[in-house]
């Protein structure tokens, strides 16, 4: 028996102190010397990386510091030169690029205007599947004036083109690189400022600085290595620990959290992205106006901001706030207020005073918006209405998006700081994501006029006039805006948000 | 000693009968009363800390809800997934083990085949499956964890089946002339009830652990309505905020558990002959 | 003993014909399709797109067809593409493997190590207040849902810098201390529940071993006790604890799903839930065909072992 102690004694103080030794040591850093390196953590693998292709929004993230496009978004959403260094446009259907001399693709040829031709062309092929094509189609033709200059021609008036050649599903890319290796899914031949090294799937993907890169001094850092961790406490965690340098983090909870945590740096400010509440308007009681804004009028959205995203988020209209000269204040639109009796009027005029019961269908991601749902459900009581939660898993989610099966459903939607390129397609009756069915005279009308404006200020009167009527018809109701946040660790400097979550500025960026 | 004094003389099951015992009393009370509304969100009670004087002594979740009426709200459902889907399982399992175990040959074969395959199925991957397919609610949850269990009753009434089919007794009963399905309730199921009952009692242990797994991962019992799963699987954003959403709703779940564990335990002391004498 | 072994290895092929049957035909049941989850709901995807898609994604032949051509495949030890990715299924699981299998040698090491001198000690002092107190402890162990476990471990250390890791998996020879830190608590909230298990069994079989004639020989003749225990009954007993840490061995290699995703750990349960989310049916088939069949040949294995080490079970299946 005693020896038997004595073994199991040792056992136990071995695994003691190793464990304690194991941890005693610290974070043990494999740094190298002299090398700047920057790590930033994501919570989604990206899929694929050709920017012609991909659709995940963790690829995009990548492709921002892989490749160009003609031009970019600046951090107040404002569109900047990027490979294009100027353009003009003589008359709203033709639009001249002219390119940047010297740029050179990762393998070193020279990028020239054929290059463009070629990559928008690729996009329109119905044959690439591309995600990007919708952008395009008003296109008719692109043609190479020089080796600098590019024209496009439209078939009809476009005042959102600009705005839309800023997507990375429109990056100019090599054609000799998609003929070597069929696509570009998991290699990376742009003119960005890093290039790709080495990519473990489901862990980290490592990028080297480009050495040819045509902005003088940038990127500040030798490497850039993305992460994958799944779970925003955790993300939180690796800043914290010195593990990561930036981390992108969606939620709202981890976010506050973040903010009473020293040592990191808290960087947030609302997003492009649209939370909504959306009814299929082809189902009863949904065909009746009145009954979707006796809905609206029973919503308050502070509560939402509040509840669901631990005030992480901005109240918003039809279009997203963080588009500041398109987007009307909320009071200015005809449904701002939470109205029990107004809504509950309402109601009674369109046949229902006893409140009626309809399903919401979400989900537990953070894009299926389960915890917005919740509340809803919870305000809609007030006025009689009850709501059934349909939590679906979130291939059943995005199943049902695209039969359009559901009464309502709560969604995220990729706004855009140009008001055409968001709510045409959303909300237009032949709109590609109008998912509500909705299809209004009065809606099309101000939409087919506000594409072709190209005087901001009678553009300006469309869309006001586009956000009352939205407002009033409520459709679809725009929650609120979601904050794009990081958490940095203090080392880093020169980080700037865009508001679309993109990371180009991650080339001014720099560690201490 | 007959099996129920045994049961009450053997402590460890009775601290099992007596934490059980004590969740039933819970469930019935949450019928007739709870503290709070456990729907009822409350903007200005976000995240409170437990504390006796505001009436929250668990504290309140991220909708304000009180955490201790929810949780009380969820032993129902808790318990009542964990019993049926075990009823489930059990009876599917038993019927294809003692059907497999006393016809024998080939269809003691296919059958044990069947089970087999299910068997190597890792067990939440398939509840995943059959959850994905089917949707999420609650009668689901119950098909899909009793779909996982079957493969394990199956095997062990098949084989206390086999062992007593060679005792002697049953080699008497058939000589004097008694039929197959005389024999086999008769004789055969009585004297194999006993693995049965431990494996049952396990498997209501192991069912709430399931279910909190599924739920935890967003495919069990969906919200708004309160299981210690889905609270849990809510608690895991805020955690780090208000540890206390997920601390309450886990022990919830662990003395539960412990409580059938114990029972099992005890169960098997005093139904396993080879131990009962041990001293 | 190798008719045994024949037989034993013929009656596999009919459960994983089953297994890849049930896979294939289910994961196709469920709603959604791979193509619908690459589109995602901010695309706006014309019917024309979509056929395009699926012609690429190879999935626009009915099932039946399509199973025919994947067992073709996975006999000739192709696994096929990633719906998601596009990448090869085979080297993506085998870049996982060993993750998975470490996080389970780990995790039963830590459980043996736990158990074994618990259950020998309970069983020593049986019916005492002591082996009352650790048969508690041992069910309160297999009380405990690892993720829940596991996230209280986060929530307690995550706050101390570099105790939890987070992110970018080193493999053990790459950097074996870091590897060791980031597997150690993972490790611990699956090895506690199996520690539990691991005592059961050495408990009860200890007690069973000490009833043996054989033992009561030995004291008789006047051993001591503790030569008694060690050279006879532990012999003994170990036995049933071997064939329950096989079995379960095969059940943990599966992945622990919700650990890996816990503690973000790219292992084979985090890949197969990811999988089932989008739908990528390649990934999913693959995964439950190799776990499938390393979990029957793990049993098989421990049925041999079992076999050879008492010769008192005949060998019957």
């Amino acid at each position: 028996m005693k020896k038997l102690s004595m073994v199991l004694i040792a056992i136990v103080l071995i695994s003691a102190i190793s464990v304690a030794g194991l941890f005693a040591t610290g974070t043990e850093e494999v740094q190298g010397t002299e090398e700047k390196v920057l790590t930033i953590g994501v919570d989604q693998e990206a899929i694929g990386l050709d920017p012609h292709i991909v659709t995940a929004f963790s690829s995009h993230r990548r492709i921002d510091l892989m490749y160009n496009r003609l031009v970019r978004l600046d951090e107040n959403l404002v569109v900047v030169p990027d490979l294009a260094e100027s353009w003009e446009i003589p008359d709203n259907l033709t639009y001249i690029f002219h390119l940047r001399e010297g740029v050179k693709f990762h393998n070193g040829r020279e990028l020239v205007a054929d290059d463009v031709k070629y990559s928008l062309e690729r996009v329109m092929d119905p044959k690439t599947a591309s995600p990007g094509k919708s952008y395009l189609a008003l296109v008719e033709s692109v043609e190479v004036v020089d080796q600098y200059t590019v024209k496009l021609t439209l078939s009809a008036p476009l005042a959102s083109l600009l705005d839309s050649l800023t997507s990375n599903n429109l990056s100019i890319v090599p054609k000799e690189a998609v003929e070597e290796y069929g696509n570009l899914q998991k290699v990376a031949v742009g003119t960005g400022p890093f290039m790709l090294d080495e990519w473990v799937a489901d862990n980290s993907m490592t990028l080297v600085k480009n050495p040819d890169y045509f902005i003088e001094g940038e990127p500040k850092v030798d490497k850039v290595i993305f992460r994958v961790i799944p779970e925003a406490a955790s993300l939180l965690a690796g800043v914290k620990s010195g593990d990561l340098d930036i981390a992108t983090i969606s939620d709202g909870a981890t976010i506050r959290q973040a903010k009473n945590t020293s040592g990191v740096v808290v960087k947030s400010k609302p997003g492009i992205n649209v939370r909504t509440f959306g009814f299929n308007t082809t189902r009863e009681p949904f065909t009746d106006e009145r009954v979707r804004r006796a809905l609206a009028l029973a919503i308050d959205r502070d509560e939402i901001v509040m509840m669901a995203e631990f005030g992480m988020g901005t109240p918003t209209g039809p279009i997203p706030v963080a588009a500041t000269d398109w987007a009307l204040p909320l009071d200015e639109l005809p449904v701002n207020e939470v109205n029990y009796e107004k809504a509950k009027a309402l109601l009674a005029e369109a046949g229902y005073p006893d409140g009626f019961s309809f399903d919401i269908v979400c989900s537990a991601t953070y894009e299926g918006g389960l915890a917005v749902a919740q509340v809803i459900q919870s305000e809609l009581k007030n006025i009689g209405v009850t709501a059934n939660l349909v939590v679906v898993e979130w291939g059943v989610y995005i199943d049902r998006w695209v039969k359009r099966d559901f009464d309502s459903m709560v969604e995220i939607r990729g706004g855009s700081g140009e008001p055409d390129r968001f709510l045409y397609r959303t909300l237009h009756s032949t709109g590609g994501v109008n998912n509500f069915m909705f299809a209004d005279a009065k809606t099309d009308e101000l939409l087919d006029l506000g594409r072709s404006q190209t005087v901001p200020a009678e553009r300006k009167k469309t869309y006001n006039e586009v956000q009352k009527v939205l407002s009033e018809k409520a459709p679809v109701i725009f929650l609120y805006s979601p904050s794009e946040s990081h958490v940095l660790s203090e080392r880093v400097t020169g980080f700037k948000q865009v508001g679309n979550g993109s990371l180009y500025y991650v080339t001014q960026t720099d560690v201490q | 000693m007959n099996t129920m004094t045994r049961l009450v003389k053997n402590r460890i099951a009775l601290a099992g009968l007596i934490i059980i015992s004590l969740y039933v009393v819970i469930i019935v009370v949450s019928f007739f009363w709870l503290p709070f509304d456990p729907m009822e969100m409350n903007p200005e009670l976000m995240l409170q800390k437990p504390s006796l004087s505001s009436g929250h002594i668990f504290g309140t979740d991220e909708f304000g809800r009180d955490i201790l009426s929810r949780v009380m709200k969820g032993s129902a459902v808790s318990l009542m997934i964990s019993i049926l889907a075990t009823l489930l399982g059990a009876t599917f399992g038993i019927l294809m083990g003692i059907w497999a175990g006393f016809l024998g040959g080939r269809w003691d074969n296919v059958i044990m085949r069947i089970a087999d395959i299910l068997f190597s199925f890792p067990s939440l991957l398939l509840a995943i499956f059959i959850m994905a397919i089917l949707g999420e609610n609650n009668a689901n949850i119950i098909i899909a964890i009793g779909i996982v269990y079957i493969p394990q009753f199956a095997r062990i009434s098949r084989g206390a089946i086999i062992a007593l089919k060679s005792n002697e007794f049953v080699r008497a009963a058939r000589s004097n002339g008694a039929g197959s399905s005389y024999i086999l309730f008769n004789h055969l199921l009585p004297n194999s009830i006993a693995p049965i009952i431990v494996q049952i009692s396990l498997s209501l242990s192991v069912a709430i652990l399931l279910e909190s797994a599924l739920s935890f991962l967003g495919l069990g019992i969906q919200p708004p309505e309160p299981s210690w799963g889905n609270m849990l699987s809510s608690a895991r954003k805020v955690m780090m905020l208000a540890p206390w959403t997920a601390i309450y709703p886990g022990l919830a779940i662990v003395t539960l558990v412990l409580g059938f564990n114990l029972l099992g335990d005890g169960l098997r002391d005093i139904l396993d002959p080879r131990l009962r004498n041990v001293r | 003993m190798l008719r045994f072994i024949v037989r034993r290895l013929l009656t596999l092929i009919p459960v994983l014909l089953g297994v890849s049957l049930i896979v294939f035909f289910l994961v196709r049941l469920i709603p959604g399709t791979a193509l619908e989850m690459y589109m995602g709901t901010q695309v706006e995807a014309t019917p024309e797109m979509m056929e395009e898609l699926e012609k690429l994604f190879g999935e626009d032949k009915p099932v039946p067809v399509l199973y025919l051509e994947w067992m073709q495949d996975i006999l000739k030890g192709d696994f096929g593409y990633s719906l998601r990715t596009g990448r090869p299924v085979l080297p993506d699981i085998l870049s996982r493997l060993p993750l998975s299998l470490e996080l389970t040698l780990f995790s039963l090491i830590l459980a043996l190590l736990i158990g074994i001198p618990l259950g020998i000690a309970s069983s020593l002092r049986q019916n005492t207040f002591g082996d009352f107190l650790m048969r508690i402890l041992g069910l309160l162990g297999l009380s405990l849902p690892q993720f829940w476990l596991a996230a209280l471990m986060v929530m307690a250390f995550s706050g101390f810098n570099g105790w939890i890791p987070m992110g970018n998996y080193v493999g053990f020879l790459e950097a074996p201390l870091r590897n060791i830190k980031m597997l150690f608590f993972p490790s611990l909230a699956i090895g506690i529940g199996f520690a539990a298990v691991v005592m059961r069994y050495t408990r009860t079989s200890m007690l069973e071993v000490f009833q043996m004639d054989y033992i009561r020989t030995a004291k008789a003749k006047g051993l001591k006790r503790k030569s008694v225990i060690y050279t006879h009954a532990l012999k003994n007993g170990i036995l049933p604890v071997i064939t329950v840490t096989g079995f379960n061995a095969g059940y943990l290699l599966s992945g622990a799903i919700v650990i890996e995703e816990v503690f973000a750990l790219p292992g084979m349960g985090r890949l197969s839930l990811y999988a089932i989310y989008q739908r990528d049916y390649p990934i999913i088939q693959a995964v439950v065909m190799i776990v499938a069949t390393i979990f029957v040949l793990v049993n098989l294995v421990t049925d041999i072992v079992y076999a050879l080490a008492d010769p008192r079970i005949r060998l019957s299946d």
